[in-house]
């Protein structure tokens, strides 16, 4: 099976400024069944059709909830994920088309931060051969003085002790390695860091340490960021731009604080209102658009608008029948760079369409589409 | 060494009280080695209707106090002191059967992780009817419409259908319902709520809590709810425990709680999270250090060495619980008196 619907490139003029160029990118895995033969019985639709440009020296954050393609498209980013259709341009170059040296010499100039330190570095290695992997790799330890003198500037830009070279990962606490996977992604002197929910596995006092670390870092070496994250909160905190990802797609994208001010995609709005705030006054005033029902499988997304099974502005026309694109939308005060995938953006703004009730539809859970990957403590059905 | 003071202080309000905690101390003896206390003196109530929090970053003895209420520690291994006064009986000094029928008859339990609260191999409709049939005495016939109602009530769509499906058949929000009403087929007066919706996405985290809200409203049953999320606090609880290092160091009605955080450690988990309705480009304030640099509770507050207020007896003499005379909890030597000027 494959889609017929294509999602339209928006002409934008790649100017000098633009460090990322992604273009009509797909991600299809392939669902396979068959003890002998694989057959193909199925895909999963994770990433189905994305442009998006990453500018030099911007913070760039993708959110949205677990499953939606997030981690994926930044994979394909990095080029660690084919894509099924679609390009990505990075710095002039489209890296689909690098290979030997020259893919290699672009691999430096992208390097990835994960949510998960413990499960990126090697615990057989100390921390000064971490770090020193990749300088060595790239030529940037050309002597043994020089080499020092860098894993030491290194490790007080993330706030480690020198005394930190010699120790292993686990001797580390979660923020502590945190800082020593930047020390790594740093290293190599990228252009572009992509931090695939860098903060969402620690606690929040020390969630602010590294959020602070990684703003410092950026003004003092000139990065780019894309920043993936499910934590609208914490995206928009270090977002200067934020798009909003649903079932493989992105239904909005925005400057963060146009996003804040004037969310326009009913999801965008929905997830919004969800957020908790940690102040009883704002909580207790609070409209919740409570969304009914659960997220469509991405092996099986609905037709038309994908947001449609669960939309409270939902009409009668076009949305279950025809893709929304992003575009720009009429709407006061919305500026060009806001754009919006709903058909009737406008029209919900205005209020000339409201909100109505929803039944809440469920998805059968598969191996492929599901939220297998649950984390917890307890496990007491003897408790009930 | 008990809390005194507080101990005086609450007894007025014991007999109101569903659920009064005293002094709880649990202690972990693995053979070989040292003892290490995660839950050290804690004493709360709760009362009916009321939804109490109890907040803290991941290891401060949350969820060891809610097992240790349930009776779910384990036996080896694990010293429990201090007494869980449920309506004139010690549920401490109960016995494994005692304790297996009171829960679910008189208290509830909702775990972060649905999944392995349930059993894979039966039939959701089947696991309810069971709880109604153990707990309440029905007939399966009985149960099963009953059982139909509860799933209704969660905001299971279809429930009829969903009585034969299996925990794997649905996505986590519908088995995080599916434990909700299980929790709640028995009407138990208590229900805790340990992280209920850390696992799931942020927009079925909202139904969660806003189902969790509308039960409590309609049913009076008492909500202990625990989590590492102030936010999910600031919406849903009256008041508010904080805990540091297996102890509470803050405690205080929601809206003064977060109107005025006097404890420095609160202070700077507020300074930690980024707010969605923040001014963007302002900077967090976190707290230095981890929990790793701890002092040891018996002669120090613990969280001195990451505290912007310690002063020289901090590190001399552990501070008590104790009440500021205006309602209001703490457990420091220095606290803060003017938020606003301490929010640097
Ligand atoms: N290697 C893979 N093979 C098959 N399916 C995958 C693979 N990686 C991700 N997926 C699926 O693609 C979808 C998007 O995943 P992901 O990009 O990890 O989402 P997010 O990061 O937003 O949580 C999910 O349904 C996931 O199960
Ligand atoms: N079975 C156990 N054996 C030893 N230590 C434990 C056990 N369970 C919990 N702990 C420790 O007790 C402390 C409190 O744990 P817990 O109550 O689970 O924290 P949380 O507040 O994150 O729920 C932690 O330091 C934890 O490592
Ligand atoms: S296109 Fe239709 S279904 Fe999609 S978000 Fe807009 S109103 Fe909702
Ligand atoms: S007792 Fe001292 S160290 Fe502890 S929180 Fe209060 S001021 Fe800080
Ligand atoms: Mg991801
Ligand atoms: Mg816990």
């Amino acid at each position: 099976m494959t889609v017929s619907e294509t999602a339209t490139t928006e002409p934008s003029t790649t100017g000098d400024d633009v460090l990322v160029d992604v273009r009509g990118v797909k991600v299809h895995f392939p669902i396979k069944k068959g003890v002998i033969f694989d057959k193909v019985v199925g895909y999963v639709y994770a990433v189905d059709g994305v442009d998006l440009q990453i500018r030099r020296g911007e913070t760039y954050g993708l959110v949205g909830e677990s499953g939606c393609g997030k981690s994926t498209l930044g994979r394909a980013i990095l080029n660690l994920e084919t894509p099924t259709e679609g390009s990505v341009v990075f710095d002039g170059e489209d890296i689909a088309s690098l290979s030997g040296e020259r893919l290699r010499r672009k691999r430096k100039d992208i390097q990835m931060v994960f949510q998960d330190p413990m499960g990126s570095l090697d615990p057989r290695q100390s921390v000064e051969s971490l770090l020193i992997e990749g300088m060595k790799a790239h030529g940037l330890a050309k002597d043994e003085r020089s080499a020092a003198k860098r894993l030491r500037e290194l490790l007080s830009a993330v706030g480690l002790p020198a005394a930190a070279l010699k120790k292993y990962p686990h001797e580390f606490s979660g923020g502590q390695r945190q800082r020593i996977g930047i020390a790594r992604a740093l290293s190599v002197d990228p252009k572009l860091i992509v931090a695939d929910e860098p903060v969402s596995a620690l606690d929040v006092s020390v969630q602010a340490q590294v959020i602070n670390l990684l703003e410092d870092l950026q003004e003092e070496f000139g990065l780019t960021y894309l920043v993936v994250a499910h934590d609208l909160a914490v995206v928009r905190h270090i977002s200067d731009r934020i798009g909003v990802m649903y079932l493989g797609a992105l239904v909005e994208e925005a400057e963060a604080d146009d996003l804040y001010a004037q969310p326009l995609h009913p999801y965008t709005r929905a997830l919004m209102s969800a957020v908790p705030v940690p102040d009883p006054l704002v909580e207790d005033r609070r409209e919740r658009i409570l969304l009914k029902g659960d997220l469509p499988s991405p092996a099986n997304p609905p037709k038309g608008c994908r947001f449609h099974t669960r939309c409270p502005w939902r009409q009668e026309t076009r949305c279950d029948t025809e893709r929304p694109q992003l575009r720009v939308v009429e709407v006061a005060g919305a500026p060009e760079s806001h754009r919006v995938a709903c058909h009737w953006a406008e029209q919900i703004e205005s209020g000339e369409i409201q909100a109505h009730e929803v039944t809440a539809t469920l998805t059968e859970q598969t191996a492929s589409g599901g939220e297998d990957d649950f984390v917890g403590p307890a496990s007491v059905t003897e408790a009930l | 060494m008990t809390e005194t003071i507080e101990n005086v202080q609450t007894q007025a309000n014991r007999n109101e009280a569903l659920l009064s905690v005293r002094d709880l101390r649990v202690t972990f003896q693995r053979h070989g080695e040292k003892p290490f206390v995660a839950v050290d003196g804690v004493s709360f109530d709760v009362r009916p209707g009321e939804t109490v929090g109890l907040v803290g970053e991941s290891g401060c003895g949350k969820s060891v106090t809610s097992l240790a209420i349930m009776g779910l520690l384990p036996r080896r291994g694990v010293k429990v002191e201090g007494e869980v006064d449920f309506q004139g009986t010690d549920l401490l000094r109960q016995s494994d059967d005692q304790m297996r029928d009171r829960r679910g008859r008189d208290l509830g339990m909702i775990f972060q992780d649905p999944l392995s609260s349930l059993n894979p191999v039966v039939p959701i409709g089947v696991q309810v009817t069971e709880v109604l049939e153990r707990h309440r005495g029905m007939s399966r016939k009985a149960a099963t419409p009953v059982a139909r109602e509860m799933l209704d009530k969660v905001g299971i769509p279809d429930p009829e259908r969903r009585l034969k499906d299996y925990p794997h058949q649905l996505s986590g929000g519908m088995r995080q319902r599916a434990l909700i009403a299980m929790a709640l087929a028995c009407q138990p007066r208590v229900l805790i709520a340990d992280e209920p919706t850390t696992a799931l996405d942020v927009t079925i985290q909202a139904q969660i809590l806003a189902l969790l809200k509308d039960l409590v409203e309609d049913t009076g049953t008492a909500l202990v709810m625990i989590t590492h999320d102030l936010g999910v606090v600031a919406g849903l609880c009256d008041r508010v425990n904080v805990l540091y290092g297996g102890k509470i160091v803050e405690r205080g009605d929601r809206h003064p709680l977060f109107a005025s955080p006097r404890h420095p450690y609160t202070v700077g988990l507020l300074g930690s999270i980024p707010r969605l309705d923040g001014t963007r480009g302002e900077r967090l304030t976190p707290i230095p250090g981890s929990v790793s640099d701890n002092l040891p509770w018996d002669s120090a507050c613990a969280f001195a060495p990451r505290c912007p207020n310690a002063i020289e007896v901090c590190r001399e003499a552990r501070p008590e619980l104790l009440d500021d005379g205006g309602g209001r909890w703490l457990r420091c030597h220095n606290p803060v008196e003017n938020p606003l000027e301490v929010t640097r």
